[in-house]
């Protein structure tokens, strides 16, 4: 299996603050690595990074054979091939649930509406809200609107999914209906997928790799089940005995 | 004192040919006042987070200067009284023209002045509930509409443009129905606008009282169009 995404020596900083500190990390296609770590972390950047809404500030990216820094149309090329579910959702508010979903698909790729609204509604029909196409996202449960930004994101057809804690602004009784849409994603389509969260439930039963990040570095990595059960470094095991289970 | 209600029909006629002039006047400069609202509101943002991705190369140093540009024009005229700005523009422009470039025959019209007067007032201002409105977007949409993969242009159009739009109309409405009551300022340079012709039915008959409360009726009518079209508009939009 080949590398989708290289990292080589990143370091990320905001004005004199270094944030990420000489990250080497690699994903190869097909695989779903988990991200977790306290918050401050850095975990959160270093996906940003990935689609360049960060710019990392040295070492080398390497995204889909494309080299960061890049100039905007390659970046641009970078980021239909890698989708992003974010925390907060961020549903366009003036668009429906099925023009939320047939927007990337449209403006992005060029399709005419007449061909990205089936698309747009097959993606719906598969987070289990087809129902819902004509609600505006102020309609929604915060789930829902999860899902359809799940839906959002994968309609771009990207070889690549990054999601940024996208269980954590939401109430308990709706995590699981993410999880699962999740889930699904992984297995069905084989999606290679970075997903940064504290849901440890999640990785230890779809995640190919876990990785432990604190204070802007990866203290640990390995196989989920192996690096929560023996966990070599003292922070591990703090930030272990702090989540919860799911 | 005596109230002549027939004061008032007698100078209708001429109160409503002021009235026609402050219409064009107002119209004419609020949509050049929009068009140049909208670019230096987005120009003194051009190149920050608030407009999707940081620029590379030429386009930083480009940025910039676009960032103090409209900056200097918004700061230039909010700063100075529209009633100095008319008057520059009407007697001392032309004389600058005339001696700078040597054409003796520059003259400026005082409704043209009033015109652009009022474009680059209104602007101004309006610049500023572009700006205000843009910017008060929330950054995960942007970041949303970035992460699809959309170029600058669609982001704008499709995702910051829409939400902003919606934000604007109230303070829209405000400058819209401030700049109609600027045009009564022209009565300085000579436009036969309502205030104008008020003035001259007054100095004519002397009838102050019926004059004057016509002539801020006719304006209280005229605003109150104003405020009920942007309240159309607003009501037809989505609500979200």
């Amino acid at each position: 299996m080949s590398n989708i995404i290289e990292m080589k020596n990143i370091c990320k900083s905001f004005g004199r603050t270094e944030v990420l500190h000489n990250i080497d990390f690699a994903v190869a296609e097909g695989e779903v690595v988990v991200i977790i770590g306290p918050s401050g972390s850095g975990k959160s950047t270093l996906i940003r990074c990935i689609n360049c809404l960060e710019m990392i500030s040295s070492g080398e990216l390497i995204v889909d054979t494309i080299r960061i820094p890049a100039e905007q149309s390659r970046i641009r090329q970078i980021r239909l091939e890698v989708g992003m579910v974010f925390q907060q959702f961020n549903l366009f508010p003036h668009m429906s649930a099925l023009e939320n979903v047939a927007f990337g698909p449209r403006k992005a790729r060029g399709m005419k509406v007449s061909e990205a609204e089936p698309v747009a509604l097959d993606l719906l029909d598969k987070v289990g809200l087809a129902d819902f196409k004509d609600k505006l996202p102020g309609q929604l449960s915060g789930g829902q609107q999860q899902r359809v930004a799940i839906a959002r994101a994968l309609a771009v057809n990207p070889r690549v999914m990054l999601f940024d804690e996208p269980t954590s602004a939401l109430d308990p009784e709706m995590i699981g209906e993410v999880l699962d849409v999740m889930k699904n994603i992984a297995k069905d389509s084989g999606m290679t997928m970075v997903v940064v969260t504290h849901e440890m439930g999640f990785a230890s039963q779809v995640g190919d790799r876990l990785i432990f990040m604190d204070d802007g570095r990866i203290i640990e990595e390995g196989k989920p089940g192996e690096v929560m059960k023996n966990p070599t470094s003292d922070r591990l095991k703090d930030f272990l005995s702090h989540v919860k289970h799911h | 004192m005596d109230f002549e209600f027939s004061v008032i029909v007698e100078s209708l006629p001429m109160l409503f040919e002021g009235a026609k002039l402050t219409w064009v006047i107002t119209l004419a400069g609020i949509g050049g006042g929009m068009v140049i609202g909208i670019l230096a509101g987005l120009g003194r943002i051009a190149g920050t987070p608030y407009l999707g991705d940081e620029p590379h190369g030429i386009f930083i140093p480009v940025s910039v200067l676009t960032r103090y540009l409209s900056a200097g024009f918004v700061e230039g005229i909010r700063g100075t009284p529209i009633i100095v700005q008319a008057m520059f523009l009407y007697f001392a422009f032309p004389m600058l023209v005339r001696a700078l470039f040597t054409i003796d025959q520059f003259r400026m019209e005082a409704l043209t002045a009033a015109v652009i007067t009022i474009m680059i007032n209104a602007g101004a201002y309006i610049a500023e509930i572009v700006r205000g409105s843009v910017i008060s977007v929330h950054k995960g949409l942007i970041e949303a509409g970035l992460s699809l993969g959309i170029s600058r242009f669609q982001l704008i159009a499709h995702v910051i443009g829409p939400i902003a739009i919606r934000r604007m109309i109230p303070p829209l409405g405000n400058q819209f129905i401030i700049s109609l009551k600027d045009t009564s300022l022209f009565i300085v340079i000579g436009v036969g606008e309502l205030t104008r012709q008020g003035q001259e039915i007054m100095a004519s008959n002397f009838r102050a009282l019926e004059i004057w409360l016509t002539v801020a009726i006719i304006y209280l009518l005229m605003t109150s169009v104003l405020a009920m079209t942007l309240r159309h508009f607003e009501r037809k939009m989505k609500i979200f």
